[in-house]
């Protein structure tokens, strides 16, 4: 297992590597687009060749797989892989523009490096690293397009990103000062190590020091109120960029969470985990569905949306059942799905008409068939519709909610979902199939691997969304198993 | 002037417990945050505030009196958890939680793109501080990753600065306001 993770790691590096020498536009971009999709199919193998869900490590334990790494691993892969694959068919033949157009190519693949590397560490201050060298890489990604509201966005998320992981950071170290009385002063931070000594934890510090990580990386993963920065960088980035902090960026920060969640549940008891993410989680669904009501920018639209993701992943979690659990975490993986396929499109949409604003795009289906459809699919997928997985995801949360008598909360989360539903499907609606263009769309052929990346997103979404493989369903298990629940 | 301070209280607690790694961290850490890292602001600074002048939202006198509040708050805080420091008798979280909250009051208070990054620096001194007061054990992993932080991370905002003044001629954050709700 160890072999196949270093290849999912080290393909990025070497492509960040080799695309910085040649430096040629076209060779970079295949060379990316090749080493992500290598790195998912590292990821596919060491996860389930492997059997991640039982608990592996590699390297004297300091690279650990388990069923809570192996969700994310997996979204954050396929992520990786579909953006490489977009990006070049956005960006080669000059449908989209970025101005840093050397070293886009190398950020991504160290931006995909990072996020690969987050879920698999075993030690907290490396994982706090890698959250930390995502933020540095993709705000550098979302000022590409050069414009001066992408650099007003990535000032603000390079600020209060890095605000935040201060304050994680020092969460992490109380985390670690909670232990020195029983693993000595010296010891290394390792999760193995940390969940394994929990009980013995000094509990007022990890109080605290939950609290603080809990406030540090939610500032990364967009939780109300620490999420400002998010639909700006969303909306700003290039498109490609807007999917991978969304579903990947986020995903990653909410790993860190979760990781360290385990410990605090180990030490305090899950109630006081639990009502954090709860709060947490509710102030942003509820928050982010009344701003996707009104919303102007559709790409700020989609930002919002998954502002509302992540409350809902958090409620998931929170809310402390096996079933919900589960619901939470195949939710990061179509969540990963989903806001690919709807910012892809919406790539598609802002290289024809130019603008990121609602009302100058209208009817679609007439000027790009295909790219209405994925965009219009993509938005009923993200809305929660059936059949798509986010629809299961959410079912199955909604359903641990009311058997965990958390009626409350489940009856928050079916409301809310309502809403965001409405203002993505009645905004996307009026993109898509009614009216005429005030501007004259540029018309262009489909460009055949955005295609790819789209229809392989539709895919993930449609397949989960009707049946989950066994090994998935295993993996799932497992992760639920270790942040406490049973199952 | 802070930071003079965390390389000295680095360099006392190697000393006391003979550790060799927190000696080379503290010198590590005049380096770059007592030398470098000042004189690229104070660059920064001379190039940029020679021609504009950035109104303050909170007076000088106030902010003194409110940053005072904000240090009790930590000790006062801080005092509640049973944690000591391995050379300061008195609580050791009160400065670092102190220097964190001061440094996010400087961050909302001047709303300049420099003044932030001294706010952010001021945290990240904070949290060094905590590191070292309580952790000792854990800086030479995490001290020197901050620090290799702290490079890019002021020579990104060198960049970003710089590209923000060029944009809009003032390095202002109440500028930045085409992206809101």
């Amino acid at each position: 297992m160890g072999a196949w993770l270093v290849i999912c790691l080290a393909l990025p590096v070497a492509a960040a590597a080799l695309s910085l020498l040649i430096g040629d536009r076209r060779a970079s971009a295949w060379l990316t687009a090749a080493a992500a999709s290598g790195a998912f199919a590292g990821a596919l193998v060491a996860v389930f060749a492997y059997h991640a869900s039982r608990g592996a490590s590699a390297f004297g334990g300091s690279i650990r797989l388990d069923g809570l790494s192996g969700v994310f691993l997996l979204a954050v892969a396929f992520v990786y892989a579909v953006v490489a694959i977009y990006s070049v068919g956005y960006l080669l033949p000059g449908i989209g523009h970025v101005r840093l157009r050397r070293i886009y190519w190398p950020l991504l693949n160290l931006f995909g490096f990072a996020l690969l590397a987050t879920p698999v560490v075993n030690n907290l201050c490396v994982m706090w690293v890698a959250v930390e060298l995502t933020t540095v890489v993709s705000a550098l990604l979302v000022t590409s397009e050069g414009s001066d509201q992408s650099l007003e966005a990535g000032w603000k998320y390079i600020v209060m990103g890095s605000a935040g992981l201060a304050i994680g950071l020092l969460g992490i170290v109380l985390i670690y000062a909670a232990g020195i009385a029983t693993l000595g002063d010296h010891y290394s931070p390792t999760f193995t190590t940390l969940v394994g000594a929990a009980p013995h934890l000094n509990r007022a510090l990890v109080h605290v020091g939950f609290a603080l990580a809990l406030v540090g990386f939610g500032t990364k993963v967009g939780l109300v109120p620490m999420h400002a920065w998010l639909p700006d960088a969303h909306s700003e980035g290039p498109s490609p960029i807007s999917a991978m902090l969304s579903g990947g960026l986020l995903a990653g920060a909410l790993y860190a969470v979760l990781r360290l969640g385990a410990i605090a549940q180990g030490a305090v008891g899950a109630s006081y985990v639990h009502v954090l993410l709860l709060v947490f989680g509710v102030a942003s669904l509820v928050l982010a569905g009344f701003f996707a009501l009104r919303q102007t920018n559709y790409k700020r639209l989609l930002a919002y949306s998954s502002i509302e993701h992540m409350g809902i992943i958090s409620l998931g979690i929170g809310i402390g059942g096996p079933i919900a659990a589960y619901g939470a975490f195949l939710h990061v993986i179509v969540h990963a799905a989903g806001k690919s396929l709807a910012f892809f499109g919406s790539g598609g949409l802002l290289s024809r008409y130019r603008s990121r604003e609602v009302d100058d795009v209208r009817g679609v289906m007439r000027a790009a068939p295909f790219t209405g459809v994925m965009v219009l699919l993509g938005a009923l997928a993200i809305a929660g519709l059936p059949p798509f997985g986010i629809f299961r995801s959410e079912l199955l949360i909604v359903t641990g909610g009311f058997s965990h008598s958390s009626f409350a909360i489940a009856g928050l989360l079916v409301l809310f979902a309502n809403v965001a539903f409405v203002g993505l499907y009645t905004t996307f609606h009026r993109m898509v199939l009614s009216g005429e263009p005030p501007v004259e769309p540029v018309r262009r052929r489909e460009q055949p691997l955005m295609g790819v990346a789209m229809l392989v997103s539709l895919a993930v979404l449609l397949v989960l969304g009707l049946w989950i493989p066994g090994p998935l369903d295993q993996l799932l298990h497992s992760a639920v198993g270790v942040i406490g629940g049973r199952s | 002037m802070q930071s003079v301070f965390a390389a000295g209280y680095t360099l006392l607690v190697g000393v006391d417990r003979a550790s060799p790694a927190l000696i080379v961290l503290a010198v590590w850490t005049a380096l770059i945050k007592v030398i470098v890292i000042p004189v690229s602001i104070d660059r920064q600074i001379t190039r940029q505030l020679s021609e504009h002048e950035v109104p303050l939202v909170v007076q000088v006198p106030m902010s003194l009196l409110l940053g005072t509040a904000l240090a009790g708050l930590a000790y006062w805080s801080s005092s509640v958890l049973p944690i000591h420091g391995a050379l300061l008798p008195t609580p050791a979280l009160g400065m670092p939680i102190a220097f964190v909250l001061v440094g996010f009051f400087f961050m909302i208070t001047r709303q300049n793109a420099v003044s932030q990054i001294v706010g952010l620096l001021t945290i990240e001194n904070g949290v060094f501080f905590a590191t070292v007061a309580i952790a000792p054990g854990l800086p030479f992993v995490i001290g020197f990753l901050l620090l290799l932080d702290l490079l890019p991370a002021v020579l990104f905002y060198g960049v970003f600065a710089r590209l923000i003044a060029a944009r809009t001629k003032s390095t202002s954050v109440q500028d930045m306001t085409v992206l809101r709700g």
